[in-house]
């Protein structure tokens, strides 16, 4: 017999010794090879679901900008004038004229005091 | 004319490109459901001779069956044998590294008793078939023999010689897995060849 023929005739001997160890795979091993490749391919069917979650994080961020608007839109409103604005209130020679006016200002502070009480 | 209209007016309709999609998705899924199928007990022995541990092959395994699903399902199916073994390579090697240095701080331990770990498990000891008693000797003795040796090969001649021998890949398909040039998987193969012949050729 070749040198050839040898190589050939052992090449397919240990192939087929290597073959009846793959066969005689105990269950335990088979079931978790099966349950490898189910886990793998599960894979496939994730993106579909995963699409939902995926705007997950933009629903949410839109959820808390829409609660911040809303929160910041129904909050009652208060007018704090600026210190420049009370300035040119004070400096302007035409609006405040019942600071000057003795019986108005007594009717505001009556209308003052009316409201604290 | 009209005919056709009218037909490429469906083919082109939403519900059909979707339903078309599903089927493609299942027809591809049912490809590499056949293909895994046919290559993990190959896979898991080439893994557990190079891993030597039942676990860690199983573990090298269904990484690579993750890793070829995600990153290549949609790959044609010819180029999936010589992917999925690169990657699984890959596993094998990280996981070596990975117990080497595992070892190295477990030399540091003080020692477990190994028998605390193993239960009694019926299924696991349950064999697939069983051969007649004299022909089932014969075959644990080459199986083991040959299985001791393979395992003693040097990594790359070990992964020639299994890709080449044991899971059929050409030269060309086995230096695609194996990272390196066909003239190199030839050479790794030959010596794995001549090294096992020198230790078994008259057991096998």
């Amino acid at each position: 017999m070749s040198q050839e023929s040898q190589d050939g005739a052992f090449e397919k001997r240990t192939r087929a010794v290597l073959e009846e160890s793959a066969a005689r795979l105990d269950g335990r091993t088979l079931s978790r090879l099966t349950q490898a490749r189910h886990a793998a391919l599960e894979q496939l069917q994730r993106p579909a679901r995963a699409r939902w979650w995926a705007w997950m994080p933009a629903g949410a961020a839109a959820a808390v900008a829409v609660l911040a608007v809303s929160l910041w839109m129904g909050r009652p409103a208060v007018e704090t004038p600026s210190p420049m604005e009370d300035l040119e209130f004070l400096t302007d020679a035409d609006a405040p004229e019942f600071v000057t006016d003795g019986e108005e200002l007594e009717f505001y502070e009556w209308a003052a005091g009316e409201m604290e009480s | 004319m009209t005919a056709f209209v009218t037909l490429a007016g469906v083919y082109s309709t939403p519900d059909f490109r979707v339903e078309r999609s599903r089927e493609q998705e299942w027809m591809s899924s049912r490809a590499l459901e056949q293909f895994l199928a046919g290559v993990e007990k190959r896979a898991f022995k080439i893994a557990q001779l190079s891993l030597r541990n039942d676990d860690d092959a199983l573990d090298a395994v269904q990484d690579a069956m993750m890793k070829l699903v995600q990153s290549y399902g949609s790959r044609g199916s010819e180029e999936w044998r010589p992917l999925f073994y690169r990657i699984l390579a890959n596993g094998i090697r990280d996981m070596q590294r990975r117990r080497t240095v595992r070892g190295r701080i477990m030399a540091w331990l003080p020692a477990r008793d190994a028998e605390d770990d193993q239960d009694f498990d019926p299924i696991a000891q349950a064999p697939s078939h069983e051969p007649n008693p004299a022909r089932r000797l014969e075959l644990d003795e080459a199986i083991g023999t040959l299985e001791t040796a393979v395992a003693e090969l040097p990594a790359r001649q070990r992964q020639a010689f299994l890709l080449r021998n044991f899971e059929g890949l050409d030269v060309s398909e086995t230096a695609s897995a194996m990272g390196c040039s066909e003239g190199s998987v030839k050479t790794h193969y030959f010596r794995a060849l001549e090294t096992l012949r020198a230790r078994l050729g008259e057991v096998i």
